[in-house]
């Protein structure tokens, strides 16, 4: 909503400055967003006089004058045949900026010095066409800014109105709120009317067939006028709120629905059948065409204003093209009338026809400006458009609608904003913007009429905001809640989350943010079929584009495209994850759940080249430490990792899954050459993905306390040779298991095969650390177990020592 | 013998000095106090000396042979320290190489945030919930009084899954999950991911808020400016000059909206407050008596407070960030920076 500086003067008569009346609306909730001064930067554009005018001698179609501006006379070369000497003219002196960023600078033209420029209306943007340089009225005093002199100067101020407040949808509106801030009465237009002889209930009639639609329409006539151009002042305060100028007559509904708030249309009378003008809900199906020249399919949801015959306008959002007002009409009925909000909002909505008018009625329209909006457009069009106004108007209003009547308890507005106000602080602060207020049923009461203007106060608590709101939020005192809190642990969940983000952090991971939307190819991409549980995707009904169309059912594709943007972006060593969640559908009953994944992806060298280490590019092996890190950090153990599966985007001799018992927890491996080259990635790709849900179900809340040895221990090492198919998990699982006494730990610490080795054998060695809690151990003792473990790995594997 | 003696002493002490390294050092040692070693010697001898001679020339050994073996220790020192300063002489390397490092990792911006706003919110005792992204209609909408056909709905450009299925367009819902499940008094704090149809360089589709509401009897209008102040002086310094004006917004009566003192030019008006010294941070308010209604709590008996903000907008204040676009491109060498 914009409204002018001036144009709000006429209504209230305050003292502020622009900026300080923008930062008062500001405070009482209309918040402004930008402050223009029109004319602003032409202050260097001064009224002057010339002093003489001849031609210039080297060019007939020059002319060089000699120009007072005030202090001195200046000579300035012009173009234009319409001046004489006397005549006082806009002069642009050097350094001026006009519109269209045309600079003015003192220069020679055809040898004659010409120090600015004389300016045409249409150089000043007063006008979109003019024939010659700007001729000032006579009277103005020489040296003063043009805009100033001819009373153009103005500021635009727009407001980001909230959606509450349709009242401030108008001028008036906009100073009723700064007539309340500086204490001063609203002035409204005044309209005066000589009306003609013969009546409109004569001419035409209008029924309602929709009350609860239409509780109220209004109609006047006015004959005899003449379309054409509207005058200056219209046409450039439209334009100052943003409206373009059309002819008078819808001039003046725009300018009196911008001044008051309330949207009027103007029907060419001719081509109103029957003479009469009937609301009514439209036929299903039925075709028609507004005045932007669209046709549209109406449901019976849809409120009509139709004539005799058919229908001539969407209720409250736009005309129709056939009875809208041409350069010949000469009758014009014009309709000012309420709608209901919800209906116009739906009709607006279903075909997308957001207008000025269907704004307002949607917020909702003051049905007592009905009759004030009439009488001030029927004035003003007999005013710019000539005719003659009939006499009397047509004001149908099935439905009276009952004002509202709401109590306030001034205890309550101060227990709850913490202020100290009583009854009659609050009736004042009420009456400033028109709520009328009396005694209410209890002393401490105010009983409150809310005025048809502001259909948001509909409750007692929306009063205690108006309380708040004229008290001033700046005002109220700072405090801090007393109160209890319960005490509890914090959940888990979020816990773990925090648990998991720092353990893959430190071990080198950036956190990355994809959008929760993808393509619905995206799963295509990575191999993913139809068979799968994650090929059934939530779909988005109106995406943005078709590559955000689909809830994502997996992190990975995401994860792949990040990858290749930052190869693009030459950064080829990365270690990425996203902790977010995954939108899968419950097969069973078809609900969506969110559960969180922890996808990570590890790609390029593991550390930058540097003159101490050589690069080495990372691997499954990696990867997998990363993993185990994280396990540990969230205290499981026991978990295996089982290369018995498969997953269409991992490199099936490079990866596993992560099982915990029979409860899968993830998988890691490498990503599949094909679907590397499906993302246009040229090296390898690790990555692991983790059920953060079934982490969560698993993992132990605490890290228990493991009693620690004051003894020494004992390491024996031993190089077993296996066939080449046993894996180090089933070595290790015997030595975990095999219950053998003192065995503290074990690690694989050499892995070999080649010479020495038979083919089809490989050489692992192990490392079986012992110790006691409670003495030191022989020797003996040491040997005994030691001997132990190699006999049943020699049994259990075909081991042999070597 | 005391002559014997005194030449024996000077020549050891001599032999000492002269030692070059701590072998030879050691060799000296031997050979004055080894088995066969001239002191040695001379203590061996002792039991030839008449009985008178013995207590003179015995308290003479003692004192040479202590003497000795201090001079033996310092003259050690000595060759130790010689050695050290010798060996560090040779290992000089050039500090200003590059340190040896794990690359460090790093968490997103608007993870940061979110966990700075969870920290202080908690020390004023509020608790994290959270809430689902694909949301209903009614939470997202109808219990928060914004009701079908009504024009705040515009105030929000809104993804449908389905009719009444919507992504959550704002954090609020997980007010109304919680208090369905909870009485009063609560105070709790809700980060989540949002999502709203509009897109362009100060848009983003999906984005992060914090919502957080407190809920108690005789909570007021002056505690809600209370906390918003303490928190905003927490996150961005105490300081900058906190103002709150109204506003609406459906399910807040009376509603504000927060702005601070531009933390970046100090209300003197910049490129990024628009000229006017003053961020929009927060919007907040009153709960609406009809929020209450939909989670069945007595409006009569309780009031609270309510209030949200833009994730992304604290991370691009508190970061210097000038671009939105920049936190979901996740190009590593943004990500690296924090």
């Amino acid at each position: 909503m914009i409204v002018t500086y001036n144009w709000l003067k006429e209504f209230v008569d305050f003292q502020y400055a622009p900026q300080e009346l923008c930062d008062q609306l500001t405070m009482v909730g209309l918040e402004v967003d930008a402050l223009e001064e029109i004319g602003g930067n032409l202050d260097s554009v001064i009224v002057a006089k010339l002093e003489s005018v001849e031609q210039h001698p080297d060019a007939d179609r020059l002319t060089v004058c000699q120009v007072n501006n005030g202090t001195e006379v200046v000579q300035v070369v012009c173009g234009a045949t319409n001046h004489k000497t006397g005549d006082l003219i806009a002069l642009a002196q050097p350094g001026s900026v006009l519109p269209g960023d045309f600079k003015i600078k003192k220069s020679k033209i055809r040898g004659q010095v010409s120090q600015g420029m004389l300016c045409s209306e249409k150089e000043l943007a007063l006008a979109e066409d003019s024939p010659g340089i700007m001729i000032l009225p006579s009277g103005l005093t020489l040296g003063q800014p043009v805009f100033e002199a001819l009373g153009l100067k103005d500021f635009q101020i727009e407001i980001g109105l909230t959606p509450n407040r349709p009242d401030c949808l108008s001028v008036v509106g906009v100073a009723r709120e700064v007539a309340a801030l500086c204490g001063q009465k609203l002035k409204l237009p005044v309209s005066q009317i000589s009306e003609a002889a013969d009546s409109i209930e004569q001419q035409a009639s209008v029924v309602i067939e929709n009350s609860e639609g239409c509780p109220r329409y209004a109609a006047r006539m006015i004959k005899n006028i003449k379309i054409g151009p509207s005058p200056d002042w219209m046409v450039r305060r439209l334009e100052a709120v943003g409206m373009r100028s059309i002819n008078n007559v819808v001039d003046v509904t725009n300018y009196v629905m911008m001044e008051l708030g309330h949207p009027l249309h103007a029907f060419d009378f001719r081509f109103l059948q029957d003479q009469k003008i009937v609301v009514k809900s439209a036929q299903q199906g039925e075709k028609f065409k507004t005045l932007d020249n669209q046709e549209h399919s109406l449901t019976a949801d849809d409120l009509m204003i139709c004539d005799g015959q058919q229908s001539v306008a969407l209720a409250g959002v736009m005309g129709g093209l056939d009875s809208e007002v041409k350069d010949n009409t000469d009758t014009i009925l014009l309709e000012a009338a309420y709608f209901k909000p919800t209906m116009i909002r739906r009709t607006s909505k279903r075909y997308g026809l957001h207008t000025e008018s269907s704004h307002r009625f949607e917020r909702g329209a003051d049905i007592d400006m009905i009759p004030v909006a009439l009488d001030r457009a029927a004035s003003l069009i007999a005013e710019l458009a000539g005719g003659q106004v009939l006499s009397g108007i047509i004001d149908s209003y099935p439905r009276q609608l009952d004002p509202v009547i709401l109590e306030i308890s001034a205890k309550k507005a101060k227990s709850l904003l913490d202020i100290p106000v009583d009854c009659d602080n609050i009736k004042q602060l009420f009456e400033s913007i028109g709520l009328q207020t009396q005694t209410g049923n209890c002393s401490d009461c105010l009983q409150v009429k809310v005025p048809s203007f502001r259909p948001d106060i509909e409750r007692e608590v929306d009063l205690i905001e108006e309380v708040a709101r004229l008290y001033g939020y700046d005002q109220i005192p700072v405090t801090m809640p007393v109160g209890t809190v319960d005490a509890q642990l914090p959940p888990l969940r979020q816990l773990l989350q925090k648990t998991l983000r720092q353990t893959i952090v430190a071990a080198g991971f950036s956190e990355a943010m994809n959008y929760s939307f993808v393509a619905a190819d995206s799963l295509e991409k990575i191999g993913v079929t139809a068979a799968d549980s994650r090929s059934v995707q939530v779909k988005i009904l109106n995406p943005l584009s078709e590559d955000q169309s689909v809830m994502r059912t997996s992190l990975v594709p995401s994860l792949l495209e990040t990858v290749a943007r930052n190869l693009n972006y030459r950064s080829s060593d990365l270690s990425l994850f996203e902790l977010r969640p995954i939108f899968l559908t419950q097969p069973e009953n078809g609900q969506s759940v969110e559960p969180l994944s922890l996808t990570a992806v590890m790609s390029g060298q593991r550390e930058p080249e540097g003159w101490s280490q050589s690069s080495a590019a990372v691997d499954f092996y990696d990867i997998k430490g990363v993993v185990e890190k994280i396990l540990t950090k969230v205290n499981i153990d026991n978990v295996s990792f089982d290369a018995n599966f498969s997953q269409p985007y991992l490199h099936p001799g490079k990866s596993c899954r992560l099982m915990f018992g029979n409860q899968l927890l993830g998988f890691l491996g490498e990503i599949h050459p094909e679907v590397l080259t499906r993302f246009s990635i040229d090296q390898p790709v690790y990555i692991f993905e983790l059920d953060v849900e079934n982490i969560i179900a698993t993992a132990g809340k605490y890290a228990q306390f493991k009693p620690l040895s004051r003894f020494p221990d004992v390491k024996r090492d031993s190089a077993l040779l296996l066939d080449e198919s046993i894996s180090a998990d089933q070595v290790m699982d015997i030595v975990n298991r095999s219950k053998i006494r003192f065995v503290e730990s074990a690690t694989i610490f050499d892995l070999y095969t080649g010479k020495g080795v038979p083919a089809g054998k490989k050489s692992l060695a192990i490392r079986v650390c012992y110790r006691d809690l409670e003495k030191t151990l022989t020797e003996v003792e040491v040997s005994k177990s030691h001997d132990k473990l190699i006999r049943s790995l020699c049994h259990l594997l075909g081991a042999e020592i070597r | 013998m005391k002559e014997r003696l005194q030449q024996l002493q000077d020549d050891s002490l001599l032999a000492l000095q002269q030692a070059g390294d701590l072998k030879a050092l050691q060799g000296v040692r031997v050979q004055v106090l080894g088995k066969k070693g001239t002191l040695t010697e001379v203590m061996k001898g002792m039991r030839d000396l008449a009985a008178e001679e013995r207590p003179a020339i015995g308290s003479l050994v003692n004192t040479l042979k202590t003497q000795f073996e201090d001079s033996f220790v310092a003259r050690q020192l000595e060759l130790q320290q010689q050695d050290i300063a010798a060996k560090l002489a040779n290992e000089k390397i050039d500090v200003t190489l590059p340190g040896r490092k794990n690359t460090p990792g790093s968490l997103h911006p608007v993870t940061l945030v979110t966990d700075e706003v969870i920290e202080i919110f908690s020390r004023l005792g509020f608790a994290v919930a959270e809430g689902p992204e694909i949301e209903q209609d009614f939470y997202n909408f109808e219990a928060l009084n914004i009701p079908k056909d009504h024009p705040a709905r515009d105030m929000q450009d809104t993804f449908y899954i389905s009719d009444d299925r919507v992504l959550r367009t704002h954090t609020s819902p997980v007010q109304i999950r919680t208090m369905m499940k909870h009485k009063p008094p609560i105070r709790i704090i809700a980060p989540g991911t949002v999502y709203r149809r509009d897109s362009d360089i100060t848009h983003s589709p999906m984005f992060h808020q914090v919502e957080g509401f407190l809920v108690d009897d005789r909570v007021t209008f002056g505690d809600l400016k209370g906390v918003l102040t303490h928190f905003l002086n927490e996150f961005f310094g105490a300081g900058h000059r906190v103002r709150f004006r109204p506003s609406f917004f459906p399910f807040t009566e009376p509603s504000a909206e927060v702005d601070i003192e531009c933390v970046i030019c100090g209300g003197s008006g910049c490129r990024v407050c628009g000229k006017t010294g003053w961020l929009e941070i927060l919007g907040c308010g009153m709960i609406d008596p009809e929020v209450f209604k939909s989670v069945n709590y007595d409006a009569e008996k309780y009031s609270g407070f309510a209030f949200g903000m833009g994730l992304e907008r604290m991370a691009m204040l508190k970061y210097g960030v000038n671009d939105l676009r920049l936190f979901f491109e996740n190009d590593l060498r943004f990500l690296k920076q924090f």
